[in-house]
Order: C-alpha cells, then sequence, then structure tokens
C-alpha cells in the first residue's frame, strides 16, 4: 500500500504544488487537504507548506493555526501521525504548540533568500531517520521571519532532549543557537524554516531535501505493515 | 458601545527589529536619545458594560489569539468613556483641565502589570489631549 500524504492549503499558501509534486516524485501518494474542511482523508502523514498563510496577519500563522483542518490534524498529531511543517508550517506549528519556541522577525531586518548550508543534528525523528548525524546539507531558505527565539530553560531541555534537528552552518536570521529546525518529543512533528520541497531533483539544484520523503516512507512503511 | 483594550507588547527580552528600525529612523530625523519598541493595540467593542466578567473573556482571548505568549506580553484595561457619555459636569471639568494637559508630567507613567490587568487603567503619557480621552481618566 503507498502511504498517503496530505498537503493542506491554506489562503496565502504558496508551496503547496511543490510539496505535493515532491511527495509524488518520492512514490508516495499525495493528497490535497483544503484548509476549510474537518476533515484529513485518512492520510497517513500531513505536510503543512510554506507562503504567507492569511497575509500573515497578526502574527505568521497565528490565523492559520485555528483552521478548521487544524484541530483534526492536532487531535492526529497528539497520537502520533507524522507532521512536517515547514517555513510557515513551521510558524503555525509554533502557534498551535505543537513545537517549542516560535519564530520572529530576522534580526538582520531583510527578507533572505539563498541555498542554505545546515547541519543535521537529529535523525532520531519520522521526518529525518534517512539522514546521517552531522551531516551537512544545502537547502533552500527563503524567509523574513525565521528568527527562532526560546527562552533559556526551554533551550536547554529540547538540546537536552536530542529535539534540535537542524543547526544552520552561518546563522542568516539571528535564530538562538543557530536552530532551523526542531521537533516535538515523541519525534513525529518537526518543524523547520528550510525548503527540502524545493531541493529534491538535481535540474533545480540539489536532492538533499529527498531524505524528508524517503524518511517517512521508510517510517510509515514500518509502521503500516 | 463600551469599548476595551488589549495592548500587545514583544517581552523584553525579545529582539524587536521593528522598534530597532523605528528608533534608526528617528535618529536620522533629528529625533536624538529616543529608543523605540514596537507592539500592537487591539480596540474591542463590547455589549453593555466593562465588567470583570468581560475582561476576563477578553483576557482569554488575548492568550489564546491576540498574543503569543512566547514572545509577547499583553495588558486588558477599560478604554476611557467616549465624549457623548460624559454628563455636562464631567466635559466642562475637561474642558479647564486641557490646558494643564501640555505640562509636563512623570515621564515614568508605569505601564499597566502585563498579562495581569484588571481594573481599568491609566494610559501612558500622552502629550496632546484627544478629544474625549482627556486628562480627567488619570
Amino acid at each position: 500500500m503507498i502511504p498517503r500524504i496530505g498537503v493542506v492549503t491554506f489562503p496565502g499558501s504558496l508551496d503547496d504544488s511543490d510539496a505535493l509534486r515532491a511527495v509524488e516524485l518520492a512514490g508516495l501518494k499525495p493528497v490535497p487537504l483544503w484548509h476549510g474542511t474537518d476533515s484529513v482523508q485518512g492520510v497517513d502523514a500531513v505536510i503543512l507548506p510554506g507562503g504567507f498563510s492569511y497575509g500573515d496577519y497578526l502574527r505568521c500563522g497565528a490565523i492559520a493555526r485555528f483552521s478548521p483542518v487544524m484541530s483534526e490534524i492536532i487531535k492526529r498529531a497528539d497520537a502520533g501521525m507524522p507532521l512536517l511543517g515547514i517555513c510557515n508550517g513551521f510558524q503555525i506549528l509554533c502557534e498551535a504548540h505543537l513545537l517549542p519556541g516560535a519564530l520572529t522577525r530576522n534580526a538582520g531586518r531583510t527578507f533572505v533568500c539563498t541555498e542554505q548550508r545546515l547541519r543535521v543534528e537529529s535523525i532520531d525523528t519520522v521526518w529525518t531517520n534517512t539522514y546521517t548525524p552531522g551531516q551537512e546539507i544545502t537547502i533552500v531558505l527563503k524567509s523574513g521571519e525565521g528568527n527562532y527565539v526560546a527562552d533559556e530553560e526551554t533551550l536547554r531541555r529540547i538540546e537536552g532532549e536530542n529535539q534540535v534537528v537542524f543547526r544552520y552552518v552561518g546563522n542568516p536570521n539571528g535564530s538562538a543557537r543557530d536552530i532551523a529546525g526542531v521537533t516535538n518529543e515523541r519525534g513525529n512533528v518537526v518543524g523547520l524554516m528550510p525548503h527540502p520541497e524545493h531541493n529534491v531533483e538535481d535540474l533545480t539544484g540539489n536532492t538533499d531535501g529527498k531524505p524528508f520523503f524517503t524518511s517517512v516512507q521508510a517510517f510509515l512503511a514500518r509502521a503500516l505493515g | 458601545m463600551a469599548r476595551v483594550v488589549v495592548d500587545v507588547m514583544p517581552k523584553q527580552e525579545i529582539l524587536d527589529p521593528q522598534g530597532k528600525a523605528v528608533t534608526g529612523a528617528l535618529a536620522r530625523l533629528g529625533f536624538e536619545g529616543l529608543s523605540v519598541r514596537q507592539g500592537k493595540r487591539f480596540e474591542i467593542e463590547v455589549a453593555g458594560e466593562v465588567t470583570e466578567a468581560v475582561l476576563a473573556q477578553i483576557r482569554s482571548a488575548a492568550e489564546k489569539l491576540l498574543a503569543n505568549t512566547v514572545i509577547e506580553d499583553f495588558t486588558v484595561y477599560a478604554a476611557p468613556a467616549p465624549e457623548q457619555g460624559r454628563t455636562p459636569q464631567q466635559a466642562a471639568a475637561l474642558q479647564q483641565s486641557a490646558p494643564q494637559q501640555t505640562a509636563p508630567r512623570p515621564a515614568t507613567t508605569p505601564r499597566p502589570v502585563p498579562t495581569q490587568g484588571t481594573a481599568p487603567q491609566p494610559r501612558p503619557v500622552q502629550q496632546a489631549p484627544r478629544p474625549g480621552t482627556g486628562g480627567q481618566q488619570q
């Protein structure tokens, strides 16, 4: 059985089609999900894509976090469903308190659009288990509010619990402890600012983002049997 | 309609790039020695009077949606009554007191206690009184 991966489209999402395409290229079944429904159509995992949901009104991700589809997604993520938030999706996951911390405006006050070097810190997650620890990869980063912040106690805790998944090599936005991506305690929810769905084909750079999709595939193959 | 105000400010320890940008622009314009932090103000109209229950409801809304308490503090308070709601005596007293508004007042009017504001709170210093929000409330 081919695992079905849902990608949510919010008003203002930009990278939903790229995420759906990356899912398909990885040999998984992409399932478009609309933010306004309360059904996730029985998918096995969900990706919240990048963009500017609800125009970034109030705060990035603050309104999308209360979209009808989110209550079902949060419920399932709490029960262990793989959930990946990319860029705006990461902001939504922090607003939903599925991940610790928050994303604020880049310290340099400018939008950053670059091919960003990252170090893989943890492969102990549903979405990164086919990387190798310490591996350096290059993935597209494009965001104005990617500055990760959390209080000292939270930072100590997530570092101690191996919940920092990626760090920037050369901090582009002022993120605390160079953090580019984090996971929850269980390792099924991952959020990061860079865009792995843009790095799945040699034609458009490299394939350093592909292991996200092979990782969830490997996990679901074990989980679904 | 009574109004309740929710002020949302970035926490002191959180970098405020917008405030920094405004601070820099002010300095370039010759406004020396000013340091700005930038937040948001929500004005919420409520049906009926601003009771403790209404304030509690709005504090809950602020906690849930208006502020992200990981990075922001908020203050909830009843807005000063609008002009038309005043008695003639109040209006007259306001007019008398208006010129005094331009006199310097302590620059350190205490901010309402973040996140736990309860009773109607005084507004921070305003240089020129806006109609209907005069100093009688202070």
